[in-house]
C-alpha cells in the first residue's frame, strides 16, 4: 500500500527520446531491410518457382502455370488418371506429427510439473540435461534410436537374448505383433514401421514440449493448489481441477507448435518409415535435390507444406484467443 | 547557491493531471519534505526538479539559472531512489564512484573519494562487497554516499525510509537529518509518513491531489493547519460538525464560543478542528461526556468520550490523567478556545485520502 | 505412494530422454567397422580418426565450427539492436521485425531450406560457407533475440534513471549500465545460436548443396552407406560441447529464469 506512490501516473521512462529517435529509425531500417532481405525472399522465391516449369532433362525455367500444383492434389495424368500419391504424402505428415506432438505433449506435462516442484538447482540441472538434448541433431537422435531398435543389436536381440521373444511367442502376443507389422517369424522388428517413426518423432520434441510448458507451469501458484488440498480435493482431483485448467493454454499452443515443427521432420521418415508411408517432407527432398530433380514440383510441395504449417499456426492462435476469452 | 525556485510547473499525462500548477521554494542548505498520499503528485513533483520528468509548463531555476530543459545528466542533482536502484554489476565502491568515473575522474581518485564517502555513511570497510551482500539500511547508505558522490548542488530523496523496518526507520530519519545539516546541502525529501516529514525537514509541503495543501514549518504544519485535510494527514484530529453563530459555533444542541470570533457569516457550515492532547478532562464543567473506551499508550493515555456535540477522543499524558478512569464515567470536557480550528464544511476529509495513511 | 510414482516418472524420463544419446556414445568403442551395441573389443581408435587421421571428418569438424560460430556471431550482432529498439521503444515496426526475424525459426525447415536454396543458388553462392553462415544466422536470430530481450526487461529502469542523474549520458548508460547487466543473457544467447547450428541438418544440407560437409551432412551421408563407430564420435563430441555450453549458462547465468520460469520464486 505504501510503497506504491504516485509512480503509477508515470509514464515509462527512456521512451520517446527526441534525439535518439532518428538513430533508432535508421537501425531499424537497416535491419529491416537485412530482414527483409533474408526472411521473405526465400519463402518468396520458393512461391514463385511454384508456378515454374520443369525442362527435360535440364533444369526449370520461369513460368506461371498451375499444373505442379494440379499434379500435387491430383497427379499429373489428370483428367485421364487421378492419383492422390501427394496428398497421400501429405496426410502422412499430418498423420505422424500429430499422433507424435501430442504423445510428445502429454508425457511432458507430467515431467514438467514434477520437475518446477524441484529446487532451483535442481531444475538448472534437469534443464541442462534437456537443452542437451534438444539441441542434438535429428540425425543423431535418428542413429540412436536406428542403432536400438535395428534387429542386429539394441532391443530386438535384447528381446531374444533375455527369452522375451519366447516368452510372447508362448502366450500369444507375438502373433499381435506379427499383425502389427512389429515382428518376423523369428524375432521381433521394430523398423520399418510407424511406430519406430512415431516414437522418434515424439523423443525428437519431447524436450521442447518440456522448454514450451516451463514457464507456465512454473508460475503455477502453488497456493491454489495447497488451497484445493486443504479442501480435501485428491491429488488425481486436484490436477484435473486446478492445474490442467490453468495451463490449458500453453498446452494448446505447445501442441500447435510442436504439431508444425514435425510436419517437415526429414531424417526420422527416411530412416524408420515405409517408402510407402513417406510424407511431403521427404517427397520435397526427391524433388529438389534427389533422383527426379523438378525444382518447381519442389517447390509447390513446400508451399503448400508452408500453407499447412501456417493454417495451423493461425488456428491453434485462434483457439488460444477463443478460450483466452472465454475464461 | 540560492536554492531552488518551482514557477508555475504543472505535469498532465494524457488527460490526467499529476501536478495542478504551482509555484514553490526550496531554501538554501534547507530541507523540504514534500508529504501527502499515495497519487498526491508528490513523487512527480521531485522527477520533474531531478529532470527524469519534464514539465508541462513552468520553468525550473537553481538560483538564477533556468534548467528547466537540461536533461537529468546534465543537472548536478544527487537521487536517491525509492528501491535504491544500486548498480548489482558493480561493488560498492564501484557504486558509489560511479558519478565520478563517468565525470571521467581516475579509477584511483574515484576510489579514494568513494571510500571517504562511505566512512561518512559510516560504511568503512564494505567497499568490495557486492551490492546482494548488503542489509536493507546498508544498501539505504550506498545509495546516500552514490548521490553525494557528484558533490550535488540539490539532493533529492524518494521515500528513502521506505524499504527498511520501523525501527531502522527512526535512527535513519536522525542520522540523515544530521549529515545534511552537516554539509548543509538543499534537501527534498519524498514521503508520506508525517512523523519522517516532521523528525527531518525545515519545511514541509503537504500534497493532496496535485495541489499544494499547505507550505510551512513542521510546528506551524501541526498547530496552524491550513485546512482540514492537513489537520486531518497531520497527527490526530477531533472533527466536529456545525454552523456559525456570532460569536461562536452551534453544534447539536450546544453553543461552542470562538476566540478570536470566526470569519464566516452566521449560518456557515464548518468544521472545528481540535487535537487530543489539547482537551482537558475536569470534574465538572458546562460541557459533560461518558467515557467509552481508555486506551493506555504508555507515555500517555487515549479517552474516547461521547458528548453531546459529539465523539471526541482526548489524549492525556500518563502523569495527567487519573488512572482510576474507566468506561462508563462521567467528566466534564474542556475545549481550550485557543486550539479550536475552523475550516469551512464541504472541504470535508478526504476518506480515500485518509485511507492510504 | 504418489510422490514415488513421481520419482519413478521422472527416472524412466531420463533413462528413456538418455538411452539413444548412450548407445551412439557406446558404439563409439566398437574396433570394428560395424556399430554394435553393445560394443565389441572397445577401443577408442575410433576418436583418433575422428579428431585427427581421417580427412573427410577433420574437414568436416573444421567447416562445423567455423558455421556455428559465425552465425552465433552474426545472430547476437543482428539480434542486439533489434532487442534494444524493441525494449527501448516498444514501436509497431519494431514489433513487425522481431516477429519476421523469429518467423524462419517458427516454420518447418525444410521450406525455409528448399527457399535458401534456391536464392543462394540466384546470388551464385549456393555451396559456399559464407552462405551457410548467414543461413544460419537468420534461422538461429530468434534465440539471441529472445535471450536478450530477457536480459533487457530484468534491468531495472531505476537504475537508468540514477545513472542519469549522476551525470551519465545516454551512451555512457548503454555502456555502464545496460551492457554489462545484459552480457550474460547476450553469451546464453550466442550459446544457444552456436549449439543449435553446431547441429542443425536440414537447411545446411539445401544450403551446402553437397560442395562441402558440416559433421551432422557428414553423418548423414554416411548413414545411407551404412554405419561406422566413427560417426558416433561425432555424436559424443555433440552432446558434449552441448552439456558443457548449457553447464556454463546455468553456471554464469540464471538458466531457470532464461527458460521463463517466475524470477521471484528462488
Amino acid at each position: 500500500m505504501t510503497t506504491i506512490d504516485d509512480t503509477a501516473f508515470a509514464a515509462p521512462p527512456a521512451r520517446s527520446r527526441p534525439n535518439w529517435a532518428s538513430g533508432t529509425n535508421l537501425i531499424l531500417m537497416a535491419i529491416g531491410a537485412v530482414l527483409i532481405v533474408f526472411c521473405i525472399v526465400p519463402f518468396g522465391l520458393v512461391i514463385a518457382i511454384s508456378f515454374g516449369q520443369k525442362i527435360e532433362g535440364a533444369a526449370w525455367e520461369w513460368a506461371f502455370t498451375f499444373e505442379n500444383y494440379q499434379r500435387f492434389f491430383v497427379g499429373a495424368e489428370w483428367p485421364d488418371t487421378v492419383t492422390f500419391l501427394y496428398l497421400q504424402r501429405l496426410g502422412y505428415a499430418l498423420w505422424y506429427a500429430v499422433i507424435a506432438s501430442v504423445l510428445a505433449v502429454a508425457t511432458a506435462l507430467p515431467f514438467t510439473y514434477l520437475m518446477t516442484r524441484l529446487s532451483r538447482a535442481a531444475q538448472a540441472r534437469w534443464l541442462v540435461f534437456l537443452l542437451a538434448s534438444l539441441s542434438l541433431s535429428e540425425v543423431f537422435i535418428v542413429m540412436g534410436w536406428d542403432i536400438l531398435l535395428s534387429n542386429r543389436s539394441g532391443l530386438p536381440a535384447l528381446f531374444k537374448a533375455t527369452g522375451l521373444t519366447d516368452w510372447l511367442k508362448d502366450v500369444g502376443w507375438f502373433d499381435v505383433l506379427r499383425e502389427w507389422g512389429l515382428a518376423n517369424p523369428r524375432n521381433v522388428k521394430f523398423k520399418p514401421s510407424q511406430f519406430a517413426t512415431i516414437l522418434t518423432m515424439s523423443y525428437l520434441v519431447w524436450p521442447y514440449a518440456v522448454i514450451l510448458l516451463y514457464p507456465a507451469l512454473s508460475r503455477l501458484d502453488t497456493s491454489l493448489i495447497e488451497a484445493a488440498r486443504t479442501m480435501g480435493a485428491r491429488p488425481f482431483t486436484v490436477a484435473r481441477t486446478v492445474i490442467l485448467p490453468s495451463v490449458r493454454l500453453p498446452v494448446i499452443g505447445s501442441t500447435f507448435l510442436l504439431f508444425v515443427f514435425l510436419l517437415g521432420t526429414y531424417v526420422a521418415i527416411t530412416v524408420f518409415a515405409n517408402p510407402a508411408q513417406h510424407t511431403t517432407a521427404v517427397s520435397i527432398y526427391e524433388s529438389v535435390r534427389g533422383a527426379s530433380l523438378n525444382a518447381p514440383f519442389g517447390a509447390t510441395q513446400a508451399v503448400i507444406l508452408l500453407i499447412t504449417a501456417a493454417v495451423f499456426l493461425g488456428l491453434g492462435q485462434a483457439l488460444n484467443r477463443a478460450s483466452g476469452g472465454a475464461r | 547557491m540560492a536554492g531552488l525556485h518551482l514557477e508555475a510547473i504543472s505535469k498532465t499525462f494524457g488527460t490526467q493531471t499529476a501536478v495542478e500548477r504551482m509555484d514553490l521554494s526550496f531554501g538554501d542548505g534547507e530541507l523540504t519534505a514534500l508529504l501527502g498520499p499515495s497519487g498526491c503528485g508528490k513523487t512527480t513533483l521531485l522527477r520533474m526538479i531531478a529532470g527524469l520528468e519534464t514539465p508541462s509548463t513552468g520553468r525550473i531555476m537553481l538560483g538564477d539559472t533556468d534548467v528547466t530543459a537540461q536533461p537529468a545528466h546534465k543537472r548536478k542533482f544527487g537521487m536517491v531512489f525509492q528501491n535504491f536502484a544500486l548498480f548489482p554489476h558493480l561493488n560498492v565502491r564501484e557504486n558509489v564512484g560511479y558519478a565520478l568515473t563517468i565525470a571521467g575522474v581516475s579509477k584511483s581518485e574515484a576510489g579514494t573519494r568513494a571510500d571517504r564517502l562511505l566512512d561518512l555513511v559510516q560504511l568503512t570497510g564494505f567497499a568490495d562487497r557486492r551490492i546482494g551482500q548488503l542489509s536493507g539500511g546498508q544498501r539505504q547508505r550506498v545509495a546516500i554516499a552514490r548521490a553525494l558522490a557528484q558533490e550535488p548542488d540539490i539532493f533529492l530523496l524518494d521515500e528513502p525510509m521506505s524499504a527498511l523496518d520501523a525501527k531502522l526507520r527512526e535512527e535513519m530519519q536522525v542520522e540523515l537529518r544530521l549529515l545534511q545539516q552537516r554539509l548543509g546541502i538543499t534537501t527534498i525529501v519524498v514521503t508520506h509518513d508525517q512523523r519522517e516529514a516532521m523528525t527531518m525537514a525545515d519545511q514541509i509541503v503537504v500534497m493532496s491531489k496535485g495541489r499544494l495543501e499547505q507550505v510551512a514549518p513542521p510546528d506551524q504544519i501541526y498547530n496552524a493547519p491550513a485546512n482540514s485535510f492537513v489537520a486531518e494527514f497531520i497527527g490526530k484530529a477531533n472533527f466536529l460538525r456545525g454552523t456559525v453563530r456570532d460569536a461562536g459555533v452551534v453544534i447539536g444542541d450546544s453553543y461552542l464560543p470562538i476566540s478570536p470570533p470566526p470569519r464566516f457569516i452566521n449560518g456557515s457550515p464548518v468544521q472545528v478542528v481540535c487535537r487530543p492532547e489539547q482537551i482537558t478532562l475536569t470534574d465538572a464543567g458546562p460541557l459533560m461526556g461518558e467515557v467509552v473506551f481508555v486506551r493506555d499508550l504508555g507515555a500517555s493515555r487515549e479517552i474516547h468520550l461521547t458528548t453531546p456535540i459529539g465523539t471526541l477522543v482526548a489524549e492525556l499524558a500518563a502523569t495527567m490523567a487519573p488512572t482510576t478512569l474507566k468506561k462508563g464515567d462521567r467528566v466534564g470536557v474542556h475545549l481550550p478556545v485557543a486550539a479550536l480550528h475552523l475550516f469551512p464544511d464541504g472541504a470535508a476529509p478526504d476518506q480515500t485520502a485518509m485511507a492510504a495513511e | 505412494m504418489l510422490r514415488i510414482a513421481g520419482h519413478l516418472f521422472m527416472a524412466l524420463s531420463a533413462v528413456v530422454l538418455a538411452l539413444p544419446i548412450v548407445v551412439v556414445a557406446a558404439s563409439a568403442l566398437n574396433s570394428g567397422r560395424t556399430m554394435l551395441f553393445p560394443p565389441e573389443d572397445p577401443t577408442l581408435d575410433r576418436f583418433w580418426e575422428f579428431f585427427v587421421t581421417e580427412t573427410v571428418w577433420t574437414t568436416a569438424l573444421l567447416n562445423s565450427m567455423i558455421i556455428a560460430v559465425g552465425a552465433a556471431v552474426l545472430a547476437v550482432v543482428l539480434a542486439w539492436p533489434l532487442a534494444y529498439v524493441l525494449w527501448s521503444s516498444g514501436s509497431k515496426a519494431s514489433k513487425t521485425l522481431a516477429a519476421l526475424g523469429s518467423m524462419p525459426f517458427a516454420l518447418p525447415p525444410i521450406v525455409f531450406g528448399v527457399g535458401l536454396g534456391f536464392f543462394w543458388a540466384f546470388l551464385g553462392a549456393l555451396g559456399t560457407i559464407a552462405a551457410g553462415i548467414i543461413s544460419h544466422g537468420i534461422l538461429f536470430l530468434a534465440l539471441p533475440l529472445v535471450t536478450i530481450s530477457i536480459g533487457l526487461q530484468s534491468i531495472d529502469r531505476a537504475n537508468i534513471e540514477a545513472a542519469a542523474t549522476m551525470g551519465a549520458t545516454e551512451a555512457m548508460i548503454f555502456r555502464t549500465v545496460i551492457l554489462p547487466q545484459t552480457l550474460p543473457y547476450t553469451i546464453s544467447g550466442f550459446f544457444f545460436a552456436l549449439v543449435l547450428s553446431f547441429n542443425e541438418f536440414i537447411v545446411m544440407f539445401f544450403v551446402s548443396a553437397s560442395a562441402y560437409a558440416t559433421v551432422t551432412l557428414q553423418i548423414f551421408n554416411s548413414l545411407r552407406n551404412g554405419y561406422t563407430p566413427t560417426m558416433a564420435v561425432g555424436a559424443i563430441t555433440f552432446i558434449t560441447v552441448s552439456v558443457l555450453v548449457f553447464s556454463a549458462v546455468a553456471r554464469w547465468g540464471d538458466l531457470p529464469r532464461l527458460m521463463g520460469a517466475d524470477q521471484s520464486k528462488t
